[in-house]
């Protein structure tokens, strides 16, 4: 595109043209060199089944299964190909369109429909997946993922000289986020503190129905140049350049040189959420243009042409994400919320007098009426 | 075995509670899948393609291409096990099935079900929908309340926790209790909890009142009754209270405002004597008491016929003499709780037989202790029978708002110069007071003496008349 | 402080109690904390080399380095944001807002974030971190230095708020709330940093499982027993009421004064017990009685104690007025005289 500023494609690393073909770049290509084509076919899995989850959960919600649905339709290559860089210790802070990198970090995928089935607010146990919980507010956890890497680092586990141990938190959020305060605290405090963690901005571009020249500018990625930290602009559609810019972000933040931040440049393919309507602020022909530089269609374009995308694995792919659709639906259709009184769990980790009394209260409520059960 | 579902128009979260049908994407009888374009469905702002939600075979459309359909009103009907062995008797499947259809054969035409007779604004369930961009939208409250066991309700306010705390009582109790100067704490409590209540506190204060001295006879009198005997004994208070009040106010107000002069007239009525003897036999008065009092009220009202001055009001607050058109004469009457005036309206209409059952109603009804307030206001002239007490006569005190007022007296034999010679005849006192601001003493007289000369002479009445 | 303990060990008996100002009990109080667990850290802005504006972290930077009391960037939501996540790897910071008014940029992320990570993750996430709010006024400062805003925090659930208005208290609750496992708002009345007070430092030991040091937390305290009129403080107005009970007592009056020192949650019961022994009941703070904390408790004391009630509870603050400049500071407070003025009001019935 031939925009300035946020919407630029100036300097974008990219290895994967969106037409398929392999493209070198004089730092990055080293960080894709373990990408086999094996590792390739297993991104290409990845990112198939990760959309094939994001198109049922849009259908379940359009029969009226779910309230909401947040698609990361479009934005596979930025999610999967960073989520799968991270091991060990590293910790992931999503905003609540990264079920992209959940999926990489091992959630259940049919979990994350807990919450927009009404039934919870959040759905994994962070501790198991190193994946936070999504956060609503839109920039909150910039601060708690800076304040993680501020902890990893006193905990002795920054710049060891052991890569193995070394571990570094990757933040992702999107183009209008970069507008809230608490990101730019996250970057003053991360600058200064020399943390290790990785801002990964997905710029798709819009921010409801705003496009990203109402948040900046200038290229987002100059926010942490305003910081004084390495900033690097990625195509975010591309997942090897992608997996190779994560790849080099997250090592230097582990070997404490501190923070990066990358500008992943991506298109979100479908609306805001379920609720929301784009034909109002943008056209077909935009929609048309990205859906050319599919995230999936470049990597099976080149899988083809190198010929490592043999029948048979497609086909098990294929099944695979049918069967990932049908067990989402089941899922889903079978959850019954719980019994009223857990609404009252967990406000507090110690009993908090009111809370109590008020349980107590909403019992005894409950079972004054003549069909209560017994 | 066909089992049949039916898809409700979903909540397409775009802040809608209906939508349109603008295209199906299948048809009925065609195998469907799940996800599968279902229709296109047009909302307020775009069109948007519903995708089924059941792997089966379209069993029918429960909407048309330009239908308009509220959210939770199910469109189409999906047979999501086709293939299914029927059972014998007929399939019980889908929630809307009025009639049992007929035993299905295998596969492709099921029996119709009859289409959802929900009226169109009738969304089901917990469907429901508002404006929102981040979920389900607004849910229709429940617009019946559900049913309470029987002791649901759960005290507020706190309870007798067994410390000794001071009494229960709730404000206004407690406001009650210091005007009537009552300690709390000397009340026993039968409210919830041990809470003293209003109606403790009433009867407390009716308790302690009621406090009769054996020594004294007659001490247990009913006017005793609301009052409250003094520290030694020797006295009860009484409050002044209703009828004796509104009479004790009426007197000072009528005695100290109107100037009261009273005329006396001695009559002998045996006339009158002999006529209550005949009507009493008459057989048009068969049905009425016939007194002297009736013949009483006649004579004043055909009195004031001939002297309508006297029929009239001192509104001293507009400095104006209100003479009124009518005669509503008062009969003043004593009862049990007090002396009270009610008055026959109209009385200068009344022939005598109705003069009399008015009389006699107005009577009973006193006795009765049933006048209404109405019957007691707008009197224009009023007779006191002091006689049916067995007194000669009174200077009474006028009733307010009134001109003039008759006593009459009780009817003795007494010696009397008739045509000439000592004769015993029956004989009564008339007393008439009146308002001396706007009745003088001429006035007044020539009215009692016309009084006294219809029951002198009860045939001059018709001369009168 | 090294001075007194010093002192204290060449006694015979060694005595746990001294005179200290609530803010030396405060540094006590953290600094005891600290050696008892490294995993406690400080944060704020000039709380190092300065040691905090009221110097109530004096000596720490000194005594414990600055990666333990770390002076931070000025950036209020800045700070609770990173003490959340690093309290995701068990790090309980105790960070301090440097004046109440200043608390409004991380008003975000105390409410929308703090209070409510346990409930998301469903018990999953313990942020057990300590903020603490010097609060309330009557120091003659400039805007924004006297604010009282604890109801903005006691009508958010998944906070506990806290207000010693003793050195003793002080000390004991700055190490309780440091213990308790969720997040708490300890708002210290500045006014009263320089009050002295006996302080033994041993009561506190015993008591710091997370669910005792949290259950000491909870309970008010009556710090005066009466039989009249039941009068309820916190913070910075508890010094008031017990003033006020002292002029009431030679009229004749006799005032129960209770230190709630816990407005989320209220200890109910302790003051409700004392509503039904008087029968009347007085609740004084700083904060604008308008929406405050009185009013929950006056909410509450109708509810429980209707029937005992001789008189309407009233509540002394503050007006519904920004906090004025400091010339009119002392009317606008609420003073000894308008304390009595509700007692004797309470009193005609």
């Amino acid at each position: 595109m031939d925009a300035h500023g946020p919407l630029s494609s100036e300097g974008l690393v990219q290895l994967l043209t969106h037409t398929g073909e392999r493209v070198e770049h004089d730092t990055y290509s080293a960080y894709a060199a373990d990408l086999t084509p094996e590792r390739l076919r297993q991104l290409w899995r990845d990112m198939t089944l990760v959309r094939a989850f994001d198109m049922e959960a849009t259908s379940l919600q359009r029969q009226g299964e779910l309230g909401l649905w947040v698609q990361s339709w479009g934005q596979e290559a930025a999610q999967v190909g960073s989520g799968r860089v991270l091991r060990g210790e590293d910790f992931a802070f999503p905003s609540y369109r990264e079920h992209g990198v959940a999926f990489t970090r091992g959630v259940d995928m049919p979990d994350i429909l807990k919450i927009f089935r009404g039934l919870q607010h959040g759905a994994w146990v962070p501790a198991e997946h190193h994946f936070h919980l999504y956060t609503m507010v839109i920039g909150a956890h910039t601060l708690h993922a800076t304040g993680y890497a501020m902890a990893l680092d006193r905990d002795g586990l920054t710049g060891t000289g052991d890569p193995e141990r070394d571990a570094a938190t990757i933040c992702y959020f999107g183009d209008g986020a970069t507008s809230q305060g608490d990101v730019a605290e996250s970057l003053t405090f991360a600058a200064v503190h020399n943390a290790p963690i990785v801002y990964f901005c997905q710029n798709n571009q819009f921010a409801i129905s705003e496009s990203v020249t109402r948040q900046s500018r200038v290229a987002l990625a100059d926010r942490g140049k305003g910081v004084g930290i390495p900033s690097v602009r990625v195509d975010g559609n591309d997942v090897i350049a992608c997996y190779a810019v994560t790849q080099w972000a997250m090592q230097h933040a582990r070997s404490g040189a501190g923070p990066v931040f990358v500008e992943a440049f991506t298109y979100r393919m479908g609306a805001h959420t379920t609720s929301d309507d784009p034909t109002r602020y943008r056209s077909k022909a935009d929609e048309e243009f990205w859906a050319e530089r599919d995230p999936i269609d470049r990597l099976t374009a080149h899988l083809n042409a190198i010929d490592e995308l043999p029948q048979d694995f497609q086909t098990d792919v294929a099944a695979e994400a049918k069967e990932l659709a049908k067990r989402t639906r089941t899922a889903v259709k079978s959850w019954v919320r719980p019994h009223v009184l857990e609404m009252f769990d967990h406000a507090y980790a110690e009993p908090h007098a009111t809370v109590e009394t008020e349980r107590a209260w909403l019992e005894r409520f409950e079972r004054s009426f003549a069909d209560a059960e017994a | 075995m066909p089992t049949f579902e039916q898809f409700k128009m979903p909540d397409a979260g775009e802040g809608l509670t209906e939508a349109d049908i603008v295209t199906w994407r299948v048809a009925v009888g065609d195998t469907v899948e799940v996800n599968q374009p279902l229709v296109e469905i047009e909302t307020a702002k775009s069109l948007v393609e519903l995708p089924c939600p059941f792997d089966g075979k379209v069993t029918q459309l429960l909407a048309t291409e330009g239908d308009t359909i509220d959210v939770g009103v199910p469109i189409v009907e999906i047979d999501v096990d086709p293939d299914g062995e029927a059972p014998p008797e007929s399939p019980a499947p889908s929630a809307a099935d009025a009639d049992a259809p007929a035993p299905v054969e295998q596969a492709s035409t099921p029996a119709p079900v009859a289409a959802p007779e929900t009226p169109p604004s009738a969304p089901i369930d917990d469907e429901g929908s508002g404006a929102v961009l981040v979920g389900y939208g607004v849910k229709p409250g429940s617009a019946k309340r559900r049913a309470r066991k029987a002791e649901a309700l759960e005290p507020i306010g706190g309870d007798g926790d067994g410390d000794s705390y001071p009494v229960l009582a709730k404000p206004p109790v407690r406001k009650l209790a210091r005007e009537m100067g009552i300690d709390l704490n000397s009340i026993t409590p039968t409210g919830p909890g041990g809470i003293v209540t209003r109606g403790d506190v009433e009867d407390h204060a009716k308790a302690t009142s009621a406090q009769t001295l054996a020594t004294y006879p007659g001490d247990d009198q009913p006017w005793l009754e609301s009052g409250t005997s003094t520290q030694d004994g020797r006295a009860t208070r009484v409050p002044v209270k209703s009828v004796r009040k509104r009479t004790a106010e009426a007197m000072v107000n009528s005695a100290f405002t109107a100037p009261h002069v009273t005329e006396f007239l001695t009559v002998d009525v045996t006339a009158t004597m002999e006529l209550v003897a005949k009507l009493k036999a008459d057989r048009d008065f068969a049905d009425v008491r016939v007194t002297p009092l009736l013949i009483v009220a006649k004579a004043l009202l055909l009195a004031v016929r001939r002297h309508p001055e006297v029929n009239a009001s001192w509104d001293d607050k507009a400095q104006e003499i209100v003479y009124k058109h009518y005669v509503n004469l008062g009969i003043a009457a004593s009862t049990p709780r007090g002396l009270v005036v009610p008055n026959i309206k109209s009385a200068h209409r009344l022939p005598l037989h109705e003069l009399a059952v008015e009389l006699q109603d107005l009577t009973a009804e006193a006795r009765a202790g049933k006048l209404s307030p109405q019957s007691m206001s707008d009197g224009t002239i009023t007779i006191t029978n002091v006689g049916a007490l067995g007194i000669d006569t009174g200077t009474p005190i006028l009733n307010p708002g009134e001109a003039a007022i008759l006593a009459f007296g009780s009817i003795r034999e007494q010696p009397w110069v008739h045509e000439g010679e000592i004769k015993v005849r029956w004989v009564t006192q008339l007393a008439l007071s009146f308002d001396h601001r706007l009745v003088d003493g001429g006035l007044g007289a020539r009215l009692l003496a016309d009084v006294g000369r219809v029951m002198e002479d009860p045939a001059h009445g018709l001369v009168w008349a | 402080m090294t001075d007194t303990l010093d002192k204290a060990a060449t006694d015979t008996e060694v005595s746990t109690v001294t005179t200290m100002t609530m803010a030396s009990a405060l540094n006590a109080g953290l600094r005891a904390a600290m050696e008892r667990d490294p995993k406690v850290l400080l944060m704020g802005e000039d709380i190092g080399a300065l040691g905090g504006v009221f110097r109530v972290t004096d000596g720490l930077h000194k005594d414990f380095g600055g990666d333990r009391v770390m002076d931070t960037p000025l950036a209020e939501s800045g700070i609770v944001g990173t003490a959340i996540g690093m309290a995701m790897r068990d790090y309980r910071s105790v960070i301090e807002i440097q004046f109440d008014g200043f608390i409004f940029p991380a008003y975000n992320q105390i409410t929308t974030q703090l209070a409510k990570m346990h409930y998301r993750s469903g018990g999953r996430i313990t942020l057990p971190l300590v903020i603490r709010v010097p609060f309330a006024g009557g120091i003659g400062a400039v805007e924004h230095h006297s604010e009282s805003p604890e109801a903005l925090f006691t009508h958010t659930a998944g906070l506990r708020c806290i207000s010693p208005a003793s050195p003793q208290d002080a000390y004991d609750m700055i190490q309780q709330a440091i213990a308790c496992p969720d997040p708490v708002m300890f708002f210290e009345p500045k006014a009263r940093y320089w009050d002295k007070g006996e302080v033994d430092t041993s009561l506190v030991e015993q008591k710091l499982s997370s669910a005792d040091a949290t259950a000491a937390l909870g309970r008010a305290r009556v710090a005066r027993a009466g039989e009249d009129v039941t009068l309820i403080a916190y913070g910075p107005t508890v010094r008031t009421a017990l003033l006020a009970a002292d002029v009431a007592e030679s009229e004749g009056t006799s005032i129960e004064v209770i230190d709630l020192r816990s407005l989320s949650p209220l200890d109910s019961a302790t003051v409700v017990r004392s509503a039904k022994k008087t029968g009347r009941a007085v609740i004084v703070h700083e904060a604008p009685t308008t929406y405050g904390v009185g009013a929950e408790l006056s909410a509450r004391i109708t509810e429980e104690a209707f029937f005992h009630m001789e008189a309407p509870v009233m509540r002394v603050g503050g007006f519904h007025l920004p906090y004025p400049a400091s010339k009119f500071e002392h009317d606008y407070l609420p003073s000894l005289d308008r304390v009595l003025d509700a007692v004797d009001r309470v009193m005609t019935h």
